[in-house]
């Protein structure tokens, strides 16, 4: 209780005066944008090779290249951050599920048209590219990499199952969907507490990513009643319905800790997701995999950096993009993070036939190169986002929750119904 | 203090006088007495827990943390979780930001607070009454109503990302007002006053000179009572502060809680360690005199 | 903290200031009280630039679809059509009454008992009410930090305790009444030693004779507790009451630091069916997840409503309290 009246005053009187000039100083020379020689560019963990980012700030000394990695909901931090006009990065990444969704806030983006980035797009996927870019035509998103799903395995735990390990024999095994639940039925059996996937998500997402549609289509129509989302949902049903699903929720450390004790031996994931387990489960190294996936091919994801409108040196932006995007950093990005290349040249280059000690020495590119090759192509609306999240609540709530599955069906629908109606899809 | 010990004398009355207590037939009921002990022991475990569970969890590797049963007695991995901790987030900078936050806010409230409610209870001019309910209506008002607002009118001044956007809306407060008002009606004198007008005091001087001397433990509660509820401010800094390098502690710590797919468990724990540490001391500092006041306050 | 430990009751001043000897200056024009007009006019300018203009434009947003960015489109009153078919906000809406539910009588129960004995306890009376009331001063976001872990499915404390006693596994995180009780517990930990304070300082106003008298007409324990102690503490428990009930409503940071890991698509993620979503979370997930400023505009009108409810019975409990 010593407060000495002199000293409450000038204290109160500094932070008073402190405050107000804060304020004012705050006022007229907010960084939204670079200041100066700073140039901000975010991404996620994993969304970069950081080996390529750091030869990125090493290399280009005409600005101060600060790579920021940001945790949590990508899309709505970068949103919230433009709205707030304030620390908005010049250069940011857009993760490929978002991609469609951030098109209608084009003009909050430089269009790379502007800066030259016709001249690149040979060296590029013809699917990817578009896929950055407005239905207009302006480029909003410069392609990092794509998303080509493969099955990754324990080998340990799938040969205690008495399941094939041999990435050929698994991929052989269980090439379609029923003949991988039938490998996850023996798995059940044979490994006490072990399940084959972590949730209904890994099911569905993956088959819907097998198709060319998803939710929403060219012209503004739901489709998210049709056939091939129905087939998603079967099959996901059919998973739970087998016992195949663990009532593990994604990314909590439970989920990681049932990873790393082999306890979710088998995951069905793009190229990327491979970069996550090595991030999350690094102890269970040697011991994975990687097959081609049951039921076909598929994309999952596979992101884009862009320039955002209040970047000062758009020109010094674009080169910093294009030189981390280039065909030999993509090759990089591909062995320390294994994000896939946009860039058909990359796959030619050696490095990418390094054997990775994380998947026990194999090749991985000799399972992700083909189903790469055989992506379909899908439209992305930019309302898909919205649209396909309460078809993937409900099955949440019928896999996890038990809730009843043509309840869940209905209520999905008439949900998506009403949203589409206030987002003006028909 | 001795304000504050005549007001509690004044709200807790003579029950407290040595009738009450010693009336209470304790040499009879001594079983019944350690009954009690041990229940209220219970609930003391209860609250400090939590307290202890964080310790251990952050003396453990994840693996460790991760194995079933859990541990219970503390491990040896403090130093390491502390060194990930320091890695992962700018702990001490957000930990500064805190402190300049909380502290700006504290000194801000406590002098307009107090200024204004020296002004409600000690004087009369035109619109004091319709002013004063205006003010306990704007308490009523929640906070989410204003939140968009908030956030775009301040996106047009340039205060998102800076702790201004943090310190100017709290600056005063209806709570704080109210508060000293009410402590000021008792505890300043109105033959104070007089004398105090009588030797030429202006306004500011009496402030000054008669009031606030008076109601510093009356200060003492606001002050660590704002500065609390400041330092574990997070709704609105967590979308405010949206550069993530410049951010309060709740938010660093929430930042280190919510990377999707987190692994190192004893690292957030011992992150939640450290930020508890601060406020415990505070709390030691001020405890007695909070919970008086805190109590007082409700049974007013 | 989420609201003002001690929400006052509202007063309205009396004409003269404290009767006697109150200053009372020679009347005088408007301009002549500047000073003291000067000194209350931060609170009120604060409140005009963060409190009035922004209830007017969130008004107005109300009316708009607007996605922060772009530009704003007039909506009528299209987002509160929505909003008052949407599942969602009802769901949020009884999951807020339930987790405060759950969480606020049994708190105000067990502090009301904790007090009694308090109350009676003579030694280490100011060590017991420290470490009651230490949980009320910690940070909310490292508090459910720590109860997430207490709660976690394969390494919690809780599930070990139940494994410990031959029961089953549950996984508190992923089923709806679940994350209710976790969140709840959270809350009941944090504030019930604070209500226990409260009480106990009520019950230091309870002449010591009506318990005599009580004993006198051979009334246990347990009869005293409900026919002496209840009744007499009324008003006190009406003011916890209210307190909890309008930090309760708006209860945001438990569930939003217990729940945002279960979503890489949401930060104010609601959890298994969004069963930890409460009015509060809700909004924000709208307003900065969605980005849709207009209909968040709307849903923060319909929060109003509920608080403002719910604050009039409370002013009527309260009321009564006062008569």
């Amino acid at each position: 209780m010593h407060l000495s009246r002199r000293g409450l005053l000038r204290a109160g009187l500094a932070t008073t005066a402190a405050a107000a000039l804060g304020g004012t100083t705050a006022g007229c020379s907010v960084p939204s944008g670079s200041t100066g020689r700073d140039m901000t560019l975010w991404y996620w963990t994993g969304g970069l090779s950081d080996k390529v980012v750091a030869k990125a700030t090493s290399r280009f000394t005409d600005v101060d290249l600060k790579p920021v990695q940001i945790g949590g909901y990508f899309r709505s931090k970068l949103l919230t951050t433009m709205a707030g006009r304030a620390y908005v990065p010049d250069i940011t990444g857009l993760k490929g599920e978002d991609m469609a969704s951030y098109l209608p806030d084009a003009d909050q983006f430089v269009d790379l048209r502007t800066l030259g980035a016709d001249k690149l797009k040979d060296q590029y996927l013809t699917w990817k590219w578009e896929q950055g870019a407005t239905p207009d035509g302006r480029l909003i998103g410069f392609p990092i990499d794509t998303g080509p799903v493969v099955h990754f395995y324990r080998a340990d735990v799938f040969d205690k199952a008495g399941l094939p390990t041999e990435p050929a024999d698994v991929a052989k095994e269980m090439d379609t969907w029923e003949n991988y639940f039938a490998a996850g039925d023996r798995l059940r059996k044979k490994i006490p507490g072990a399940f084959l996937l972590i949730d209904g998500l890994a099911v569905f997402e993956n088959v819907i990513n097998q198709g060319t549609q998803r939710y929403v289509d060219e012209d503004r129509h739901f489709i998210g009643d049709q056939e091939h989302v129905r087939r998603a949902w079967a099959l996901s049903l059919e998973a739970d319905r087998r016992g195949l699903l663990s009532d593990i929720v994604s990314g909590t450390p439970d989920g990681n800790a049932a990873l790393e004790k082999g306890l979710l031996p088998s995951q069905i994931g793009a190229s990327w997701a491979a970069g996550d387990l090595k991030l999350n489960v690094p102890k269970t190294k040697g011991k994975w995999r990687a097959a081609a996936m049951p039921g076909g091919y598929a994309n999952n994801g596979g992101s884009f950096l862009a320039i955002t409108k209040t970047c000062r040196e758009p020109e010094q932006a674009f080169e910093i993009i294009t030189w981390l995007l280039n065909p030999d950093n993509q090759t990089r990005g591909f062995v320390d993070a294994s994000l896939f290349p946009s860039t058909p040249a990359s796959f030619e280059q050696k490095a990418m036939r390094e054997p990775d000690p994380f998947f026990g020495g194999q090749v991985t590119i000799d399972v992700i190169g083909p189903a790469a090759e055989k992506i379909p192509v899908a439209y992305n609306s930019p309302y898909d986002v919205a649209l396909g999240q309460p078809i993937k609540d409900e099955l949440k709530n019928v896999t996890a929750l038990g809730k009843n599955p043509d309840r869940a069906w209905r209520d999905a629908m008439n949900k998506c119904r009403r949203i589409a109606d206030h987002l003006g899809v028909s | 203090m001795t304000v504050t010990a005549d007001v509690m004398k004044d709200a807790q009355g003579s029950q407290d006088a040595p009738g009450t207590r010693g009336t209470r037939p304790i040499k009879g009921a001594r079983p019944r007495g350690i009954a009690l002990h041990l229940t209220l022991m219970l609930g003391v475990l209860v609250s400090l827990f939590p307290f202890y569970w964080t310790v251990v969890m952050s003396t453990h590797t994840s693996t460790e943390i991760f194995q079933f049963p859990p541990k219970l007695l503390p491990g040896s991995h403090f130093d390491d979780n502390l060194r990930h901790l320091f890695d992962s987030i700018d702990f001490f900078g957000s930990m500064l930001n805190s402190l300049i936050v909380a502290c700006s806010v504290t000194f801000l409230v406590l002098f307009f607070d107090s200024l204004a409610a020296f002004v409600f209870a000690k004087f009369q001019f035109p619109g004091r009454r319709a002013l004063f309910v205006m003010m306990m209506a704007i308490f009523m008002v929640p906070a989410q109503l204003s939140a968009i607002p908030q956030f775009v009118i301040m996106a047009r001044i340039g205060w998102i990302g800076s702790l201004t956007a943090l310190v100017v809306p709290a600056a005063a407060n209806a709570f704080g007002i109210f508060w000293m008002r009410q402590y000021m009606k008792s505890a300043i004198h109105d033959e104070l006053m007089d004398a105090s007008r009588l030797d030429g005091c202006g306004f500011m001087r009496q402030y000054w000179h008669v009031a606030l001397p008076v109601v510093r433990p009356g200060l003492a509660f606001l002050g660590i009572f704002t500065f609390m509820g400041q330092w574990n401010d997070y709704a609105w800094p967590l979308i405010a502060l949206v550069n993530p390098d410049h951010v309060t502690l709740q938010v660093a710590l929430s930042q280190l809680n919510g990377v999707h797919g987190t692994t190192d468990y004893g690292m957030v724990m011992t992150g939640a360690l450290l930020a508890l540490i601060p406020l415990l001391i505070v709390f030691a500092i001020g405890a007695r005199q909070m919970i008086a006041d805190l109590a007082k306050g409700a049974i007013r | 903290m989420a609201t003002a430990p001690t929400a006052p009751v509202i007063e309205t001043p009396g004409p003269a200031v404290t009767g006697a000897g109150a200053i009372r200056p020679k009347p005088r024009s408007i301009l002549g009280y500047w000073r003291l007009y000067l000194a209350i006019s931060p609170f009120y300018l604060l409140f005009l630039c963060f409190g009035l203009i922004p209830v007017g434009f969130s008004l107005y947003l109300s009316f708009h679809r607007w996605d922060g960015l772009g530009h704003m489109e007039y909506a009528g009153l299209s987002q509160y059509r929505y909003l008052l078919g949407d599942a969602q906000f009802w769901h949020s809406i009884s999951n807020t009454l339930i987790i405060w539910a759950i969480a606020t009588l049994p708190m105000l129960f067990i502090a009301l008992v904790a007090a009694v004995m308090l109350n009676s306890a003579v030694r280490f009376k100011s060590v017991y009410r420290f470490a009651y009331f230490l949980p009320n001063v910690t940070s909310v976001v490292a508090i459910a930090i720590i109860f997430g872990s207490i709660f976690s499915t394969n390494f919690g404390l809780v599930n070990a305790v139940l494994q410990g006693l031959g029961l089953d596994q549950i996984a508190w995180l992923n089923t709806p009444w679940g994350i209710k009780v976790a969140i709840a517990s959270l809350m009941t930990w944090q504030w019930t030693g604070y209500n226990a304070i409260i009480f106990l300082a009520g019950l230091q106003t309870i002449p010591g004779e009506l318990y005599e008298a009580a004993r006198v007409d051979g009334a246990g324990p347990v009869q005293t507790f409900f026919r002496v102690t209840v009744p007499l503490m009324r008003p006190v428990i009406l003011f916890t009451l209210v307190v909890s009930t309008v930090t309760g409503l708006q209860s945001f940071s438990e569930p939003q630091v217990l729940l945002q890991t279960t979503s890489n698509t949401s930060t104010f993620a609601g959890g298994p069916d969004n069963a930890g979503q409460t009015m509060v979370l809700y909004f924000f997930q709208q307003t900065f997840d969605n980005n849709d400023f207009g209909y968040g505009a709307a849903i923060a009108w319909g929060i109003f409503l509920i608080v403002g409810i719910f604050s009039i019975i409370n002013w009527r409990l309260v009321q009564r309290r006062e008569k």
